[in-house]
């Protein structure tokens, strides 16, 4: 029987990749849109679900894990944080910010290698 | 060791900006045995996509293991619990301050992560994420999506509120096939 060897899980994650898949996305999604709260839970699936289609098509063996999160831009503060417990060597993240004249949005997207 | 092998074994030292504590076992498999192998985690707080060496990868092999899904699964309800007690504690009395609460999604999220590995439960690979935000007349929406496979990955998650700040914890299990 013939060894399959892992191919592009040499060379880990590509975050900047990532990124810009990710940023395309939600410009698609918001750009030019201001906050409304009855579109909202429309546009953060929306930014998810593209983004994961669109990082599928990459072709990677990774399973993805993307999360979204919309605020409305006011005087009132957001912090976010995320720990991993995963091969660096394989595994990898990336975030994305992004905001307009009325809200901000942060995207994490985590990849974990799958070994074939 | 030459200093180049160990470079690879080590490569998050020459990692700047970031804490490295050796002390936390990765297991991999070989021959049907668990081995528990010494590796180094890294904390880094750096909010930049991490920077990695492209020379310093370290190609791992393990053998094939014939098995289909986890022995034991994730217990979300018990992670449920860790997550209610520990953003409890940490954050019953609290006001939001933004140095207090930059800390704490910190803190908070190594708290978690470091009770769940406690678990033990083998070859799960976990994602902890943290969201504290000041509460007042502000909307917010966090929404997240996965691509994994259901019968052997979850997610477990909390919101905690008192006056002035919510919190929101997951803990997203991911099996290592």
């Amino acid at each position: 029987m013939e060894e399959y060897h892992r191919p592009c899980d040499e060379v880990g994650f590509n975050a900047e990749e990532a990124h810009n898949i990710v940023k395309e996305c939600v410009d698609g999604v918001l750009g030019g849109e201001d906050y409304n709260q009855n579109n909202i839970n429309q546009w953060t699936a929306s930014i998810v679900e593209q983004s994961l289609a669109h990082l599928v098509k990459l072709g990677k063996a990774y399973k993805y894990i993307v999360t979204c999160a919309v605020v409305q831009r006011s005087a009132y503060g957001f912090h976010t944080a995320s720990s991993c417990f995963w091969d660096t060597t394989s595994d990898g993240t990336c975030t994305v910010r992004w905001e307009n004249r009325t809200m901000n949005c942060i995207v994490n997207v985590f990849a974990i290698a799958i070994v074939l | 060791m030459s200093a180049l092998a160990k470079d690879k074994l080590f490569p998050a030292l020459k990692k700047r900006g970031s804490v490295c504590s050796p002390g936390n076992h990765e297991f991999r498999q070989k021959e049907g045995h668990w081995r528990s192998k010494h590796s180094v985690s890294t904390v880094s707080h750096s909010d930049e996509p991490s920077q990695r060496d492209e020379t310093s990868r370290l190609t791992v092999r393990v053998e094939n293991t014939y098995q289909l899904g986890p022995t034991k699964h994730f217990p979300v309800a018990t992670v449920n619990h860790i997550l209610k007690d520990v953003l409890t504690a940490y954050l019953q009395e609290a006001e939001y301050d933004p140095e207090f609460c930059r800390q704490m999604t910190k803190t908070i999220s190594e708290v978690i992560k470091a009770q769940v590995k406690e678990l033990m439960i083998p070859r799960y690979k976990l994602i902890v994420t943290v969201y504290i935000g000041q509460r007042d007349c502000q909307s917010i929406l966090i929404g997240s999506r996965c691509l994994w496979n259901p019968k052997s990955d979850t997610v477990s998650s909390y919101v905690f509120r008192n006056s002035t700040l919510f919190a929101l914890a997951n803990v997203y299990a991911v099996y290592f096939e």
